[in-house]
């Protein structure tokens, strides 16, 4: 066991005030609230569990179809069901107190009052969570925040209420779903965000041409998997390049070596999301892997090699 | 539940685009709790196909599994194409059972489409406990049926088309067959349109009736919360969080018939 800390050594990362002890988390809304992990994996192994998106009040998703699967990914509408949370912080949070590694919290709101709402019944309680990631950029459901991911001054004016109200690592999720990251991204850095993650899923549609029905009931879903990972690459790399805040790069990860690709765009931490649904420990696999891969090629740590990318200009 | 890689014993066409395979997978019978569990498959590693496919257990014993499906895309297709020695992943056993078949009832177990699986294997433990039964297997016509009718030995088999075994649905053989029994209980799996047939027949005449509904599946463990059905009440099953809606792969994939709803119905 010791033995295994010392060699990962190299994946150590820190954020805001925050040490993780590596830079494999997995991505809100693959791996439930954290607690319901099957038992075929080590959740401890991580080095953070992002939540799936909890509201004020409980929601129970959209009706079926949620999800389909597309070349080289699958595009999901489930609508943020979950607890809501109050049955969170009674049912949830106790849960924790066994945990070794990092929660971070997802938290989606309609307006600016219900993120903050949300955000001080957590900061009224002690609870171990490491910090929260905002969900300002969900695209199925009407009013997902998604007016916020759109709009820098909404990001702006959201992430400075939050920021007002906590201590806790604030983290804003980007949506590839806009014209410009880069300024959603820095509007949320210019008002005090520890760290951007980027990117939520890309707005798809997949038909069935035999039955000429949609697929998804809400017409429209969330395409993730292999196939948004280069759109991911293209937004980390260019939030890497305006922004001084840690990118948590997203999109399409799979194995150790789309993790490197991930941090040579210039991603501090990365979060596994769709490849949980093939496998559970997909992450857990890859932490041991990253981390060979480190040292095989001469990097010193997951760090140094923060958009170490090289390009032609 | 765990993840296994099990080496092919054989695959084979057994009706027409209905094939049937086995494999070695020791680690997953091991944790097997009876007819009606699921298995989710990873067909190739590859990430053009990101999602495993469920399949129901058609059989387990002696550290073998056996599946039966039909191909219906890209994906069954790869499967139908794999050769004695090739390996695939497992992901399972997950998934409830059928239950109370063995209690003092007159099972019916009804089939159609690609939910015979379940049916056959709930078959082999009613004849391993000397359970009198009966089967009764739908098709759209004869090509898709890979069992013989035999009304002697309770096995019926109805075509739409009337091209072999009885002309019509299975509602007439399973409405002769509770005339004649005490204590029918009827099992059943197959398209939605059947099991939304069975399922108003069962409510309407009192009769039980345990369904296992096919959802369309991102993971098979609860992590996606894609593969919802219906709930008929508000009753809080243990994996589910919601009232509304039930998770299939946790909660299910059979319920009783009075607890769910079909989106069609």
């Amino acid at each position: 066991m010791k033995q295994r800390i010392l060699s990962l050594s190299n994946l150590k990362i820190s954020i805001g005030n925050t040490t993780f002890k590596n830079p494999i988390w997995v991505a809100s809304g693959t791996f439930g609230y954290g607690t319901e992990a099957p038992d075929l994996i080590d959740v401890n192994t991580l080095g953070a569990i992002v939540t799936k998106s909890i509201t004020r009040q409980p929601r129970e998703g959209n009706p079926p179809p949620r999800i389909v699967e597309t070349p080289s990914g699958m595009i999901n509408s489930i609508g943020l069901a979950n607890i809501g949370v109050e049955k969170y912080i009674k049912e949830m949070l106790p849960v924790y107190k066994d945990f070794s590694t990092k929660i971070i919290m997802n938290i989606a709101g309609t307006d600016i009052d219900e993120y903050v709402e949300i955000l001080e019944l957590m900061e009224k309680i002690s609870t171990n969570i490491a910090g929260y990631e905002i969900n300002i950029s969900c695209p199925n459901v009407k009013k997902g925040g998604m007016e916020f991911g759109v709009d820098s001054e909404m990001t702006a004016k959201l992430t400075e209420e939050l920021r007002k109200r906590t201590d806790r690592l604030i983290i804003m999720k980007l949506s590839p779903n806009v014209s410009d990251i880069v300024s959603i991204g820095k509007a949320a850095e210019n008002a005090g965000a520890d760290a951007v993650s980027a990117i939520n899923t890309v707005v798809g549609m997949s038909i069935n041409a035999k039955t000429a029905k949609s697929n998804i009931f809400t017409t429209y879903g969330g395409l993730s998997g292999p196939a948004i990972k280069p759109v991911g690459l293209a937004a980390v790399n260019k939030l890497y390049n305006k922004l001084s805040i840690p990118i948590i790069g997203m999109g399409g990860i799979v194995s150790s070596t789309d993790v490197a690709e991930y941090i040579l765009a210039g991603a501090t931490a990365v979060q596994v999301g769709t490849a949980n649904f093939r496998n559970p420990g997909t992450g857990e696999n890859i932490i041991d892997l990253i981390s060979s891969y480190i040292k095989e090629s001469n990097w010193k740590s997951s760090v140094e090699m923060i958009g170490k990318v090289q390009t032609y200009n | 539940m765990l993840i296994e890689r099990v080496n092919i014993i054989s695959n084979e066409e057994v009706a027409h685009n209905i094939w049937q395979m086995s494999f070695e997978a020791p680690e997953i019978i091991s944790e097997y709790k009876g007819p009606g569990q699921f298995i989710n498959i990873l067909v190739e590693d590859s990430w053009s196909h990101p999602l495993r496919r469920p399949m129901s257990i058609a059989s387990a014993k002696n550290g073998k599994i056996s599946i039966i499906y039909k191909i219906f895309g890209d994906v069954t297709d790869i499967l139908s194409k794999k050769l004695p020695n090739d390996n695939i992943e497992i992901l399972g056993p997950l998934g409830n059972t059928f239950t109370n078949w063995n209690v003092d009832c007159y099972p019916i177990l009804v089939g159609g489409g690609v939910g015979i699986p379940p049916l056959l294997n709930l078959k082999s433990e009613c004849e391993n406990y000397n359970i009198d039964h009966s089967i009764v297997i739908g098709a759209r016509n004869a090509t898709e049926h890979f069992m013989t009718h035999e009304p002697e030995n309770d096995i019926i088999l109805t075509t739409d088309d009337g091209s072999f075994g009885e002309l019509g649905t299975v509602m007439n053989p399973i409405d002769r067959i509770i005339k004649e029994k005490n204590s029918p209980y009827i099992f059943a799996c197959g398209p939605e349109p059947m099991l939304v047939a069975i399922r108003d027949y069962a409510l309407k005449n009192g009769i039980p009736a345990q369904l296992s509904v096919e959802s369309y599946m991102g993971c098979g463990v609860g992590l996606c919360q894609g593969c919802i059905i219906s709930k008929n009440n508000k009753s809080q099953k243990d994996n589910s969080y919601h009232e509304q809606y039930s998770l299939v792969c946790l909660d299910g994939p059979i319920y009783e018939a009075e607890d769910i709803k079909f989106e069609q119905s």
